[in-house]
């Protein structure tokens, strides 16, 4: 088997001193990012970009996957300890979780989410390797017109499925769309959007966009309406899983493995489908579903299974067919692009060292975070209690060094400024920002393959639909939507189950106080 | 009423787009005009949706308050502090004019004692310049205290 060997390389070529470091910072950074409120590994990515005109592509990728998985590990925390998830993709695990830090099994929660990472991001990554090899030496016989195809689909699934409804979610996407055309056109040099403002002439950059609408944008909404007083962190107390818990925790392992890494790949999910879909196949399975809506731990361990599944899930498509399904996703696409490297069904042949060695520090990243997050989790506690007003001063001083080292300019400042308004506007007024993301990173990829297309069969517009590939990605969009709509209405009914299960002890807890 | 906003927006987009010209059939204009009407459609269908009163929910967050109204001080405190970082980066430098932002908006936020964010936001200043210059080969202006040997 080549990719057996290939693997082995890259395992040689991730162990090395240098990388393990960058692994490491990588983990720890992405853990940081993932316990703490406001930040989320997509943020962080994008303000890391400026790295790459500085590191050598292997290093920056390690230290990217790291940051990747570890806002996974991390967001846990944050759920289970502060009862608010730091990730969309913890909501699951803040109900449970929370419940069980509070009867004092925190610790207990804590461990059994990252063990079940662990265990959902080692086999997911296995799954990973076997699947995305095939799958790219499938997609490298595809045309112009079948990318279109695949862009589409990207672009509506995501727009569709992530934020609360789907007009949104395109509006979202449109506004990514737009803020991806200002700039000069690559094909004929016409100067679009500019307003004729020699700052925007070369494009707005993906790092102020991005930083902009998630960090600034962040910080602002934050800032509106701020919750004041102490933060209502829970301790995570003493003890560790019973062996009782143990046997109940490693089936929703399992279980949620199972279920997270097929969605993941699918463009028509995101991590959080996964963990609610988990979430009510433990509760219909348990032995002990009395308990939960008050700390079962089966409701920890299976959607935090799923949630890190469905994060090695999502590379699938990213690595072999260039197709980002989630925000995070969408700036790893554009850490290849600074680099020169245009991901897609290539990758595995042209840039086949670096692919591999990224594969093999999933794996190494996967044993760090456990290390990071079992014995250590007390110092990411300390984390949580950072003062908030710090903490946001922090990001939007953050977010102004991201944006000012791509390019040095003031102007940038500005722009970042004004998309951090645009960011809080959206946010205030319940639009999703990932479409946004999305679409400023894939539209031009797709306006140049559309324009690529067309010239090819000299303005004819049926060449688009008449790939036998275009053909069934078009039909598989039509059956994605319906999926992700059923999906949506499974989450919705669980939600509403949810809801029904916490009101009830609530309820009793405020007449007994 | 951000739908309105919005809808006003996606309508002014739209008629912008006219403006790139060229001769080519699948000139530059083509995708624009696309992501025009998908715009104007999409704000078509909130103002449907708004109508119908299912308007939108602020996104929620575990630091933020849904049930507090704007709190425009604080805001406008904050791009104080963010204009003066904008003002002052190039004729200060960056450790300066970090400084400050941090400082404003840790103070807008509601840090007391005022010069405990100062001496904060001044050590992650000065910590980001040294890292960004010496380790990783970034460029941020140093201003005046560029003849420091390692902030430069």
């Amino acid at each position: 088997m080549g990719d057996f060997g290939a693997l082995l390389d890259g395992f040689a070529t991730a162990l090395q001193p240098m990388y393990l470091l960058y692994a490491l910072i990588g983990v720890t950074l992405g853990t940081a990012v993932g316990v703490l409120p406001g930040i989320g590994p997509a943020m962080t990515l994008a303000l890391l970009l400026p790295l790459t005109y500085s590191l050598e592509p292997t290093a920056a990728f390690i230290m990217f996957a790291g940051i990747y998985y570890g806002g996974m590990y991390g967001g846990s925390t944050t759920s289970i300890l502060l009862n608010a998830p730091g990730e969309s993709s913890s909501i699951i695990t803040a109900l449970e979780g929370n419940r069980m830090a509070k009867a004092g099994r925190g610790s207990a929660a804590l461990a059994t989410a990252a063990i079940g990472s662990f265990v959902a991001g080692t086999i997911a990554t296995v799954a990973l390797t076997l699947v995305a090899p095939t799958i790219a030496r499938l997609a490298v016989q595809l045309g112009p017109a079948d990318y279109v195809a695949l862009l589409v689909l990207a672009f509506l699934t995501v727009a569709a499925v992530l934020g609360s409804s789907p007009p949104r979610g395109i509006a979202s996407l449109g506004i990514g769309l737009f803020l991806g055309l200002v700039g000069t056109d690559t094909l004929t040099g016409q100067q679009r959007f500019t307003l004729g403002l020699p700052a925007l002439a070369d494009g707005i950059d993906v790092v102020v966009v991005a930083v902009g609408v998630f960090a600034v944008g962040e910080a602002l909404h934050v800032a509106s309406r701020m919750r004041r007083g102490p933060i209502p962190l829970v301790p995570a107390g003493k003890g560790w899983m019973t062996k009782d818990d143990w046997r109940r925790s490693w089936k929703p392992w399992l279980r949620g493995t199972a279920i997270g890494f097929p969605i993941g790949t699918l463009p028509a999910g995101g991590a959080e489908v996964g963990t609610f879909l988990s979430y009510s196949a433990e509760r219909k399975l348990s032995k002990h579903r009395e308990e939960f809506g008050k700390g079962a731990i089966e409701g920890v361990a299976g959607p935090e299974a799923a949630n890190n599944a469905s994060a090695a899930g999502v590379l699938v498509p990213l690595l072999t067919l260039g197709l980002p399904t989630s925000a995070t996703a969408a700036i790893l696409i554009s850490a290849f692009q600074s680099y020169g490297i245009q991901p897609g069904p290539l990758l595995f042949q042209d840039e086949s060292a670096l692919i591999w060695a990224l594969i093999a520090s999933l794996y190494i990243g996967n044993v760090l975070l456990l290390v990071l997050n079992l014995p250590l989790v007390g110092i990411w506690v300390k984390l949580l209690q950072i003062p908030r007003p710090y903490l946001y001063a922090g990001i939007l001083t953050f977010a102004a060094l991201g944006s000012y080292s791509v390019g040095a300019s003031t102007e940038d400042l500005v722009l970042l400024f004004l998309l951090g308004l645009l960011g809080w506007a959206m946010r205030n007024f319940g639009f999703p920002i990932a479409p946004a993301v999305v679409g400023l990173i894939l539209g031009p990829i797709a306006e140049e393959q559309l324009r690529r297309a067309l010239a090819i069969s000299q303005g004819d517009p049926t060449v688009l639909v008449t790939s036998p590939f275009a053909a069934v990605v078009y039909a598989a969009l039509v059956v994605f939507l319906f999926l992700g709509w059923w999906l949506r209405r499974r989450q919705a009914r669980t939600e509403a189950e949810l809801a029904a299960v916490v009101a009830t002890p609530a309820e009793s807890e405020r007449s007994s106080s | 009423m951000g739908l309105l906003a919005l809808g006003v927006f996606t309508l002014v987009d739209a008629s912008t787009i006219v403006a790139p010209s060229s001769v080519n059939t699948v000139g530059p204009q083509a995708f624009p005009y696309a992501v025009g009407v998908l715009l104007v459609l999409t704000s078509l269908a909130l103002f449907v949706d708004l109508a119908r009163g299912r308007g939108g929910a602020a996104e929620e967050g575990e630091d933020v308050d849904p049930t507090a109204t704007t709190d425009w001080p604080t805001v406008l405190k904050l791009t104080g502090s963010f204009a003066a970082l904008v003002v002052l980066v190039e004729p200060l430098g960056w450790p300066i004019a970090a400084t400050v932002l941090f400082a404003g908006a840790a103070w807008s936020l509601g840090a007391r004692p005022w010069w405990r964010p100062v001496l904060i936001g001044a050590v992650l200043a000065f910590t980001t310049q040294v890292l960004f210059t010496q380790l990783l080969d970034l460029y941020l202006p140093a201003g005046p205290l560029e003849r420091v040997s390692f902030l430069g």
